[in-house]
């Protein structure tokens, strides 16, 4: 997986385009990431609470 | 010119966010929505002239961020979203108790959470680097507002601000999808019934917020 993208300026040198396009499935799959982990420790909350009831 | 504490409204509702607040939350989530529409839809692989919707929806989101560094600076308080170092590590701490424990330290809150607190200046950090950003790319294209001016920056400086506008369009969208994510959460959703009317129940403020961190008028 690219980080950046690169292009050719007008004199052929290897320049900087931007980020790579190939990283925005890292930015999704880190926010399903943590909403999965939050939900996991939000249910342990959940039961933990219940079973001190 | 601050902004009063919240008060109870005819005694059974405490104002959270005024009309102003919402309007700018609301306006802030469609430009939002547009911007991320426009910038990434056509990446993967959608085709349409994307160009003018982008740079108008930014408009609107600078116009809207402006409006709402006025409010937080002249009108909002400031101490409802300040983190104190404090305030950070005991949040940090109870929470590591409670993923150790598995049991709710039942904390109570201020108007916002730490973690809703740190949520938005992240929020401010990447949306003002998107603006700011987006300002210097708009000069590249023409506008009502000036004629192209691919020169204006160099090659080189140009695939900077590139850069950093696309991190900010990437981590928008790691934010916008934990931001909904909390939004429709049972124990969160009345917080998000109150972007929408303002208000919270008094049965609500006095199980979730502790008065010493979030006073209301009665």
């Amino acid at each position: 997986m690219e980080i950046f993208r690169y292009k050719s300026d007008a004199w052929g040198q290897r320049v900087l385009e931007g980020v790579s396009w190939d990283l925005l499935w890292f930015f999704v799959g880190a926010a399903l990431l943590f909403i999965v982990l939050h939900a996991i420790y939000k249910r342990r909350l959940l039961k933990g609470s219940a079973e001190n009831e | 010119m601050s902004e009063p504490a919240a008060r109870y409204d005819a005694g059974t509702r405490v104002v959270r966010h005024r009309l102003a607040d919402r309007l700018y939350h609301w306006l802030m989530a469609a430009a939002m929505l547009v911007l991320l529409g426009t910038g990434f839809l056509p990446i993967l692989g959608l085709r349409f002239a994307w160009v003018d919707a982008h740079w108008i929806a930014g408009v609107i989101l600078i116009a809207l961020v402006l409006f709402h560094i006025f409010r937080a600076l002249f009108v909002l308080r400031f101490a409802d979203m300040w983190v104190g170092w404090r305030e950070f590590w005991q949040s940090f701490a109870a929470t590591t108790r409670e993923v150790i424990s598995g049991r709710s330290a039942g904390r109570r809150l201020g108007k916002y959470s730490v973690g809703q607190k740190m949520f938005h200046h992240a929020v401010a950090v990447v949306v003002l680097t998107a603006c700011v950003t987006g300002v210097i790319m708009m000069v590249g294209v023409d506008s009502p507002f000036w004629e192209r001016n691919p020169l204006f920056i160099t090659e080189k400086t140009r695939g900077v601000v590139f850069l950093l506008h696309g991190l900010a369009g990437l981590c928008s969208i790691t934010m916008i999808m934990v931001h909904v994510y909390f939004a429709i959460r049972p124990e969160k959703r009345y917080m998000t019934s109150s972007m929408i009317g303002g208000w919270i129940s008094r049965s609500e403020y006095e199980s979730h917020h502790d008065p010493k961190l979030w006073s209301v008028e009665k």
